[in-house]
């Protein structure tokens, strides 16, 4: 064929192609998607103004009992927080040791299989870790710290960072692999000692990574649900003494998986269950917003 | 629990296959868990007299009674009386509490508790506990144990009906709680999980794991968690098992409400450990 006849092929490939159609619809998309998440926010905000007006003494208390029109939210808040503190602190240190090893593997198959279990394990419905969390954790946690229950706040941070460790482990380990191989050569080079260059070359260089990776894992932590609401206890008051993991707590989701379906729309309890999830919302996008400022992609010194 | 539930939605899934194919409209029941297992049973027996396809959900006397004044289910099932407050929310629609049988919430306690000595406890003892009161069972004859109370969500009917008569107000706070759960399948296994825990539970889900305590009436008379106590109305904490409907209730779903109240459904709610209501 000569150059001239594929000329002519591909400029009426380029006539026929409806390029204005997809750009439109790509658009519509774009704008689509922005429109939900502000959509999502203006509902929030509107379904939860009557819990500000009517339940506004009792808002901050720390008692929640609707029959008699008190709303403490302060219980849900602090579990919330609480479970998500325990899940984090175990599962990042963890996550990013086991990253940095799996990235520094020789054996390519091997590689390859511990990263496509934990694809795998990412990809375990959230119920099926609450109900080995009913049937086994929560049994041996009690066992352990010799509890009647062990439908506790720590259980539910236990199973959690279970939950958020492949997502932040597989992430991480991305952003440390694509770190150039010469980096660390260099690294090698200069004479430092291997976690040397990993502390000081490779971990600063794969952090934007690594935080974004972190984040994720901080979203699903807040927002899980069906895992958490069936191992914390449902208990909607503080802890005692206030920092008691092994105590049976409340978090915000639990919550609202709990009590939604009793409270009828447009009352002031729904109102309430809605002006928590707002503040759920609030607190993910806050935390998204802070670790863009605190971690700047920077490269490596 | 969950056995329970996953046979449910199995049966669930299978009916709305078979609607999807054939005629008859499938009819939805919800709400108390209490009160399900005769339905379920009931259901399942009209299912297979009359083709109507039923299907029984748990949920809660609470979240049965929404479902009802939402429309998205034709009968709810309650372990106790509308609130005012729930009636004032749906201002458009009259709601009848129909009771297909009667139960008692008996307080529970751990095997290992009722083994120890502690077989009866006064409504008074019970309140305090559940106050926070009283925290250790040797105050009342049993080992040097802290105790473990268990409380139920606030929507329960069958808290409702506890709180009612041992703390005097169907909506009084628990202080004393120490885990708070939702269904009486729940409770049954945190019961049972449990060395010195506390509880209530509907008396047709006592076992030998978890045992009915007698209760010591304030003028000193001691009664058994029996069914024929209940019967007889001497067991103090007793309460209707209902079904809701609403004014608008379809044919097919009155039907199913006159099965229910029938010689034929009635032997159902004594099959799941009720009193019978005629």
């Amino acid at each position: 064929m000569t150059t001239a006849a594929l000329n002519t092929i591909s400029q009426s490939a380029l006539k026929n192609r409806p390029r204005d159609g997809i750009r439109t619809f790509a658009r519509v998309s774009a704008f689509g998607t922005s429109a939900i998440i502000i959509l999502i926010l203006a509902t929030l905000f509107l379904q939860s103004g009557p819990a500000i007006f009517t339940a506004s003494d009792s808002l901050f208390t720390a008692r929640w009992n609707p029959a008699e029109g008190v709303y403490g939210i302060v219980p849900m808040v602090f579990g919330s927080l609480f479970v998500m503190v325990i899940a984090m602190s175990l599962a990042l240190p963890i996550g990013l040791l086991a990253a940095m090893a799996i990235s520094q593997m020789r054996h390519q198959g091997l590689r390859r299989l511990t990263k496509s279990a934990l694809e795998i394990l990412a990809g375990i419905p959230s119920i099926v870790y609450g109900l080995i969390g009913v049937a086994y954790v929560s049994i041996w946690v009690a066992g352990a710290f010799d509890l009647q229950s062990g439908r506790i706040i720590l259980t539910a941070g236990l199973i959690l960072a279970v939950m958020i460790l492949p997502t932040f482990l597989s992430l991480s380990e991305d952003a440390i692999s694509s770190v150039p191989r010469a980096y660390q050569e260099n690294g090698a080079a200069l004479g430092l000692y291997p976690y040397e260059t990993q502390r000081a070359i490779i971990l600063p260089a794969a952090a934007p990574g690594i935080s974004s990776a972190a984040l994720l894992a901080l979203g699903r932590a807040l927002g899980e649900t069906m895992a958490v609401m069936l191992v914390i206890g449902s208990l909607d008051r503080l802890p005692r003494p206030l920092f008691n993991p092994l105590s049976s707590g409340q978090t915000i989701t639990s919550k609202l998986g709990r009590e939604i379906g009793e409270s009828a729309f447009g009352s002031t309890h729904f109102s309430v269950l809605v002006l928590m999830s707002l503040i759920l919302v609030t607190l993910t996008i806050a935390l998204t917003i802070a670790a863009r400022h605190i971690v700047k992609p920077g490269s490596p010194s | 629990m969950f056995r329970k539930f996953l046979a449910l939605s199995i049966t669930a899934a299978s009916l709305a296959g078979l609607s999807a194919c054939s005629a008859p409209e499938r009819m939805s029941v919800s709400g108390s868990t209490t009160v399900l297992p005769a339905v379920s049973r009931a259901a399942e027996q009209f299912t297979a007299d009359t083709g109507q396809l039923i299907t029984v959900n748990a949920g809660g006397s609470g979240s049965g009674f929404n479902q009802l004044a939402e429309g998205q289910t034709d009968i709810g099932m309650m372990s106790r009386d509308i609130t005012e407050g729930e009636r004032a929310q749906f201002p458009n629609f009259t709601f009848m509490p129909i009771a297909i049988g009667r139960d008692a919430v008996v307080p529970v306690v751990s095997s290992e508790i009722y083994d120890a000595g502690v077989t009866q406890l006064s409504l008074s003892d019970i309140a305090k506990i559940y106050r926070g009161e009283s925290d250790n069972w040797a105050e009342f004859g049993g080992p040097d144990k802290a105790i473990f109370v268990i409380d139920k969500e606030s929507s329960s009917g069958t808290r409702q009906t506890f709180m009612d008569i041992v703390m005097g107000s169907s909506k009084a706070d628990a202080p004393g709680a120490d885990l708070v759960i939702g269904s009486n399948n729940e409770e049954q296994t945190a019961m049972t999980q449990s060395d010195a825990a506390i509880g209530m539970l509907s008396i047709a889900w006592l076992n030998d794991d978890v045992k009915g305590l007698s209760v010591e009436l304030a003028n000193g008379e001691i009664v058994t968690p029996t069914l024929m106590n209940v019967q007889n109305g001497r067991f103090p904490i007793v309460r209707d098992l209902n079904i809701v409907v609403r004014n608008d209730i379809s044919a097919p779903a009155q039907s199913f409400v006159d099965y229910l109240l029938s010689a034929e459904g009635q032997v159902f709610v004594e099959q799941s450990g009720y009193i019978k209501i005629k």
